[in-house]
């Protein structure tokens, strides 16, 4: 099987995106200046990037694993449940 | 008065099966999930070994949505260019059914639909976000700023529990008690699954990979397991292994495990048709928090129930087997003298006694032999190297196995006398 972009993965996936509220917060003055981004290898929905050497992060790819609040050793990360049955809705899981 | 004998939290295997156990026993119990549909946020390999659900459904072989029957079990090193496997396929599998592949999202909708029908409410699309104290005490549960009143809760929420944590009754979680497990499921026609693994109707395959072939100090474990028309395919990661490695994508690793030599061809042709992910308890006893207090029991993965030994991994029996305890903890402390901190202590009393802490004590400490260089690099270089040996033939004289042995560890910079002893502590442990 060839390499599936992991952007190609995530577009196989139904969410109900919360667009009030976002389950994940960051605090960006951690974030810049955050000696290793672990976030970036660790979360496995792409949901924190490196943009010109800034870090960017969207919530509504969230797959809801809970990685990143343990993968960020540094405090930036608040993770809450998605509320209303909003977020990915898995077809198998 | 509370409005609840019992609040459950989370309708997973182990928020199910008590709240089916509370109702059976005439409790009002309000059973309260995130997800709508249930089961829709909730990932697993996954394989349900054992028959603990016959606890609260004697007849759910005969009607779970079960995918395939585990006839075969694999457990293999895979290192770039090879595998080393152990096949077992045994007709006493067929006899007696030791392990399922199941699709959760199916399964748990099956779960929720059980304890409904056995009395249970059960609420879903409702996110629960804390525990409500009097003092000490629990009295329900807080959601957007309301309280709903119980006399107990049992906390089932799962492998990332944020009740529990933001409750402060448990800690938050470490590297050591988690891996992240990254998963998809891929669609393959029901005949040519039965042709690529040797099966018959209904009969599956289970197999647990070492994934040798990762380079700059990842650790992973791959997982192969069979549904009738699909196979689910991951890899359950080491954070700390990966956090020291700070190059490596977790999502790309299962793509390196799919392209492997020895595992592409058994997906040819398959369609991805889903992708998922989620945090997958790993710390063992270590990782194991106060189970119980006034008013509250934790069970299944909140609770860091799993158990891995590199041949097998599991967690829904654990779940299972917890949260019928911890039911019929509040079934036996409403009968007595109440619900008090004393009176749930009972449920641990019930866990020692069970294969669920039984088990936990048993194998402490194993995460340290099933996740190092030993498993992950050496021992799958030093076999690839012995099995060349033996059957490379490249027109020389032949070797004894004894000299290949030698030559195999002596590349792989691992001392006789160290595999020795690493090889007696992993035994010992297993």
């Amino acid at each position: 099987m060839s390499n599936m972009k992991i952007e190609d993965r995530l577009s196989l996936l139904n969410y109900k995106i919360d667009k009030s509220y976002a389950h994940i917060t960051v605090k960006p003055d951690i974030c810049e200046i955050c000696p290793d981004h672990f976030c970036t290898f660790a979360c496995p929905a792409k949901c924190y990037t490196l943009i010109d050497a800034k870090l960017n992060f969207k919530y509504e790819d969230c797959v809801e694993c809970g990685t990143c609040i343990v993968a960020c050793s540094h405090g930036s990360v608040s993770w809450t449940n998605s509320k209303g049955a909003h977020g990915v809705k898995y077809k198998y899981g | 008065m509370s409005e609840f004998d019992a609040i459950v939290v989370g309708g997973g295997p182990a928020g199910t099966s008590a709240a089916m156990r509370l109702a059976a026993n005439k409790l009002n119990v309000l059973l309260v999930e995130k997800a709508d549909p249930p089961g829709s946020k909730n990932v697993s390999g996954g394989v349900l070994w054992g028959n603990s659900l016959a606890g609260v459904m004697p007849d759910w072989e005969k009607t779970a949505p079960l995918e395939r029957f585990v006839k075969s079990k694999g457990v293999g090193f895979l290192t770039k260019d090879s595998s080393i496997d152990i096949n077992f396929r045994s007709s006493k599998f067929s006899e007696t059914k030791t392990g399922y592949t199941v699709l959760r999202t199916k399964f748990d909708q099956f779960l929720n639909k059980k304890a409904k029908d056995s009395g249970a409410t059960v609420v879903t699309g409702v996110t629960v976000d804390k525990l409500a104290f009097e003092g000490n005490k629990v009295i329900g549960v807080e959601q957007d700023g309301d309280v709903i009143t119980s006399d107990s809760v049992i906390l089932a929420e799962g492998a990332n529990p944020r009740v529990a944590i933001d409750s402060g009754i448990r800690p938050p979680l470490k590297d050591q008690d988690v891996a992240i497990g990254v998963k998809e499921v891929i669609k393959l026609p029901e005949k040519t699954i039965n042709d690529r693994f040797n099966l018959r109707e209904k009969e599956g395959f289970a197999g647990e990979y070492v994934l040798g072939f990762l380079e700059g100090g990842v650790e992973a474990g791959g997982f192969l397991y069979t549904n009738k028309d699909s196979i689910s395919l991951g890899a359950v990661i080491s954070m700390k292994h990966l956090r020291e490695n700070n190059k490596t994508y977790s999502f790309d690793i299962i793509e390196q495990f799919k392209n492997h030599p020895s595992i592409a061809p058994l997906l040819e042709d398959g369609k991805v048709d889903e992708y998922s992910a989620h945090m997958v308890q790993e710390g063992g006893l270590a990782s194991i928090p106060k189970l119980y207090g006034n008013g509250y029991m934790i069970a299944g993965d909140a609770a860091g129930f799993s158990f891995s030994n590199g041949l097998i991994l599991q967690g829904m029996n654990y779940a299972i087997a917890s949260g019928i305890a911890a039911a019929d903890t509040i079934v036996e402390a409403k009968a007595g003298s109440g619900i008090s901190e004393q009176s749930l202590s009972k449920y641990e009393e019930k866990l020692m006694n069970s294969f669920v802490l039984k088990d936990m004590h048993t194998f402490k400490g194993i995460g340290d032999i099933t996740w190092g260089s030993l498993v992950h690099q050496k021992m799958p270089n030093v076999l690839e190297k012995v099995m060349l040996g033996l059957l490379m033939e490249d027109g020389e004289p032949k070797k004894h196995m004894n000299q290949i042995v030698k030559e195999a560890l002596k590349s792989s910079g691992l001392k006789s006398s160290k595999l020795l002893l690493e090889g007696y502590r992993m035994y010992r442990r297993m």
